[in-house]
């Protein structure tokens, strides 16, 4: 499966980056591919580009803020979870996905 | 005798019938001759309505219903007029008091504290640090030895001392209240009449003489029978009146003894902590110093003489603390934290292990500063600023150069004069002088010649009254009249002048004239030593205080003439807004940070400069270490302030650049309100060589802390002992903060708590790992046993450091980077391995 994320927290110092590395370890696992953009203290990171997101079959919102560019996935699936529910249990994301 | 007319009501006033409602209360009863009695039928208490104490003791809370029955000649129109009082006129007595406790609003205790159910009493600290003892309440109401034990023979002569008194001081009030301010000052005023003239309080008094009671005594029992009464009322407002009282009988026992109860002073036994509504000068120096651990003032001026004083020896003092007489009590063991603030009781078990490692923090933190007291204070890029200390003692010459101050800014003499009958001999002052010039080792020494005016009680000078003392006949004005005063004085620092760098500063001058005289005066003193064939500093420099901005327009002038200046900013500022500093209403006019007075700082010294004159500052805003960077952009050329915090404030300027404090500066000047100065100063960036962003010092391993509140204190007060931080309480808020959004427990056993706040110098990492797991309200609920705390100084750009942290934000959620962190035997190693790994 082809699938990007954008991971974002209020002040993007930590959470942001964590949840960007659990989503990218368990999606491996799992045998996705997965692009992960970070919206963080050093602003967006990874930016997803428009092929990404287009060649994507689903867009997962890790997020506690607002979206920088939410337009960018108008017309796409998006699954959208707190960052908390990121870390706390990526599986089941992953597990929603493939159902 | 006819029956009694009644009637009932129930209490509307949300905060009860407290003293002011009462006040009017009593005024109406008493235009009427029948007795009216007050029931309480929730208490039962029953009060005469004529007397204000009793109605107060009665309790009369929001809701009770209280029974009121007239019986006299001429009940029915006591009646009537008590129950359209009651029922139109009192709902409306109530309008809340203005003004209060700014500074103390929103203030929170530290976390650790909070969680432990503690409530602190809020002040503002003025001299820091923070120690424990037992409270002694200072309040004149102890009555000097000597006379507790004089007996009173003839109880008719005492009884005409207390009518005296009490006629005095209801004259007194009366006159206060037809010149009071404001519709507030004058209720409160009321209020303090009613109780001087209460029935209760005479007939208490009059019961205590008969019974053998000298006057003074029989105030005191008085007293504390009517404050412990209002102790136990559920109402705080009621509560607070028990400090009214205390203010009356205070005022009694003024009248009664006089003089001789100025000289009163607490004897201590043991460390303690004194209590006082405020203190003056002389009071404080009576305390016994080895038992004097910290004071608490309810008074919230924070320039009067006894807190200067306090800072320049070291005593933490907070004031401010409202109602502090009657919240703590007589023996009770308190700390008193004069670093954040607060005073809170020592008995419970989390506060004694707060405090233990608040010893040990502030320790190394001594430590830390007491490093960069030694030598110059020069800034990051190469300026020196010479640190000079204010001291008015041989005691506080030596706490100065022990702290490592460079020279002695201001040595205030008038100390020397005050409370005595005899101003100093010539010798006494010699003697003095030469004793701080032999300290001082060849280090400068200013002199400031005697300050007095009206409000310094000096009998010998004979001063009036005077309505403003502050814009009177004071300083140098005072000279040309006590000429032979003066002449001693200069002859004394003469004298002394050849075992030292001693200098000459006259105060509160403002013209050119006066310069001229103190010159020639100085010339004369000169004259007489070298007919005595004394010897003497022919050259000894001479400055004047720049406190009264006339001046500000005569520096060619004055630069021709003198040597020197220092800028006493008190007073300089509240003669240049015309705004009272201790008139709380106006004295926000006067901040020493509004732009426009920065403006007029910037003139004087470009122009002392100019004209190749040193100029230093010995006023508060010198001692506020927040200013520091707009006192380096001046270019002063060197600052006086309390011995007490010159480590600090060299450690400091070695942190900043003075290039950059120029703009600051500037930008400062620029602003239109001192908030926006505030804001200057927070945002400013000049910090100096960054440090790195971890070190041996901030790795925490096999800590005892026990909770998480602990824990973040811990990691916090390892900041501040290696000066990554000036402010634990913002920087602890800003962590909490954050873990309120929801906790920064990851899961796994780790929390990676962090914050984006300028309360820190520098980006940092801070490691702790505890001895036994700690709760952090976990994303998966368990317990952690490693935290890794990461504060970035918001600097708006995406920093080099910003990368670091993402990165180990990352590798957190790596099993064996977790892994290696838990294995780690020792700090080196830890930072030794985070460092290769986040390179």
């Amino acid at each position: 499966m082809k699938i990007v994320a954008v991971t974002a927290c209020p002040t993007g110092i930590a959470h942001t980056y964590m949840a960007a590395a659990r989503l990218e370890k368990i999606a491996k696992n799992l045998g996705h591919e997965i692009k992960v953009e970070t919206q963080g203290a050093m602003g967006v990171e990874n930016k997803l580009t428009e092929n990404d997101i287009r060649r994507a079959q689903i867009v997962i919102f890790a997020v506690d803020i607002e979206v920088e560019g939410r337009e960018r996935f108008n017309g796409v699936k998006v699954i959208q979870v707190s960052l908390q529910e990121a870390l706390k249990n990526p599986e089941g994301i992953f597990a929603k996905i493939q159902r | 005798m006819s029956t009694s007319l009644s009637f009932t009501f129930v209490c509307s006033l949300s905060n009860g019938i407290h003293a002011r409602p009462a006040s009017h209360l009593a005024e109406v009863a008493n235009t009427f001759a029948s007795e009216c009695i007050l029931t309480n039928l929730r208490n039962d208490a029953i009060a005469k309505v004529r007397s204000v104490l009793a109605i107060i003791s009665a309790d009369v809370r929001h809701g009770d219903c209280c029974f009121v029955q007239v019986s006299g000649p001429d009940e029915q129109f006591a009646h009537a007029a008590l129950q359209r009082f009651i029922g139109e006129v009192l709902p409306g007595c109530d309008v809340p008091l203005a003004g209060g406790d700014g500074f103390a609003r929103g203030r929170t205790l530290p976390r650790v504290l909070q969680a432990a159910g503690v409530t602190g009493s809020f002040g503002l600290p003025v001299s820091s640090g923070f120690a424990r003892g037992k409270v002694v309440i200072v309040s004149g109401m102890a009555l000097p030895r000597g006379l507790q034990a004089k007996p009173a023979p003839d109880p008719e002569k005492e009884l005409e001392r207390l009518k005296r008194a009490l006629t005095t001081v209801c004259g007194r009030i009366r006159d206060k209240l037809t010149h009071a301010i404001s519709p507030t000052a004058a209720a409160i005023l009321q209020a303090d009449l009613a109780i001087a003239s209460d029935v209760s309080l005479s007939e208490k008094l009059a019961e205590e003489v008969s019974q053998g009671q000298s006057a003074g005594q029989a105030v005191m029992e008085a007293g504390e029978f009517f404050i412990s009464v209002l102790r136990q009322s559920a109402s705080e407002y009621t509560r607070e009146r028990a400090s009214d009282i205390q203010e009356i009988c205070l005022q009694l026992l003024g009248e009664i003894y006089g003089a001789e109860l100025r000289v009163s002073a607490a004897d201590l036994h043991e460390p303690s902590v004194v209590v006082a509504e405020a203190l003056a000068p002389q009071q404080l120096l009576a305390l016994d110093r080895r038992y004097l651990k910290a004071i608490v003032l309810e008074h919230s001026g924070t320039t009067s003489h006894a807190v200067i004083l306090a800072r320049s020896l070291g005593i933490p003092l907070v004031v401010g603390v409202k109602n502090a007489r009657v919240l703590f009590s007589p023996g009770q063991e308190v700390v008193v934290d004069a670093n954040r603030g607060f005073v809170v009781s020592n008995s419970a078990n989390p506060v004694q292990r707060f405090y233990e490692h608040e010893v040990t923090t502030l320790e190394r933190r001594r430590e830390l500063v007491a490093r960069h007291a030694t030598g110059p204070a020069i800034t990051s890029d190469g300026k020196t600023l010479e640190v000079a200390a204010n001291a008015s003692s041989h005691e506080e010459v030596v706490q100065a150069f022990a702290n490592g101050a460079d020279a002695i800014g201001l040595f205030r003499t008038e100390m020397l004069f005050l409370e005595r009958e005899r101003p100093p001999s010539e010798d006494e002052q010699f003697a003095i002088y030469s004793e701080a010039a032999r300290t001082a080792a060849g280090r400068p020494v200013i002199i400031r010649t005697f300050d007095i005016g009206a409000d310094k009680p000096a009998p010998y000078l004979g001063l009036a009254q005077e309505e403003n003392p502050f814009l009177g006949y004071r300083g140098v004005r005072v000279y040309a009249e006590h000429k032979e005063l003066l002449q001693s004085q200069l002859r004394a620092i003469l004298r002394a002048s050849l075992l030292g760098c001693i200098q000459i500063m006259a105060p509160m001058v403002s013209s050119l004239e006066e310069v001229l005289e103190f010159k020639a005066a100085l010339s004369e003193a000169k004259q007489s030593l070298t007919i005595m064939s004394v010897a003497f500093q022919a050259d000894i420099p001479i400055g004047i205080m720049v406190e009264v901005p006339s001046v500000a327009f005569i520096f060619d002038q004055l630069c021709a003439e003198i040597d020197f200046f220092s800028i006493g900013t008190n007073d300089l500022s509240q003669y240049f807004f015309a705004a009272d500093r201790g008139n709380p209403k106006v004295a926000g006019l006067s901040k020493v940070r509004q732009p426009t007075f920065l403006r007029f700082l910037k003139q004087i010294v470009d122009q002392i400069h100019r004209a190749g004159k040193w100029v230093g500052m010995c006023g508060e805003m010198a001692a506020d270490i927040r200013y520091l960077p707009l006192l380096l952009g001046l270019g002063l050329d060197e600052i006086s302030l309390p011995a007490a915090q010159i480590p600090e404030c060299k450690r400091r300027i070695s942190k900043l650049l003075a290039a950059e404090c120029q703009n600051i500066l500037n930008r400062a000047i620029a602003c239109v309100h001192a908030v926006e100065v505030d804001d200057v100063l927070d945002r400013q960036q000049s910090l100096g060589a960054a440090q790195p962003l971890l070190s041996e010092e901030l790795v925490l391993l096999e800590s005892t802390s026990q909770s998480k509140e602990e824990v973040i204190q811990e990691i916090v007060d390892a900041f501040y002992v290696t000066g990554r931080t000036e402010d634990r309480h913002r920087l602890e808020e800003s962590l909490w903060a954050r873990e309120t959004v929801y906790s920064t427990g990851l899961g796994y056993g780790f929390a990676a708590p962090h914050c984006k706040t300028e309360a820190v110098t520098s980006d940092s990492i801070g490691i702790l790992r505890p001895n036994r797991p700690i709760d952090w309200g976990s994303v998966d609920g368990e317990p952690v046993g490693m935290i890794v705390l990461i504060a970035l100084r918001n600097q708006g750009s995406a920093s080099r450091h910003m990368q670091v942290f993402s990165m180990l934000a990352r590798k957190l959620m790596n099993d064996e980077f977790r892994a290696h962190l838990l294995a780690v035997k020792t700090a080196r190693e830890m930072v030794t391995y985070l460092a290769q790994q986040l390179e």
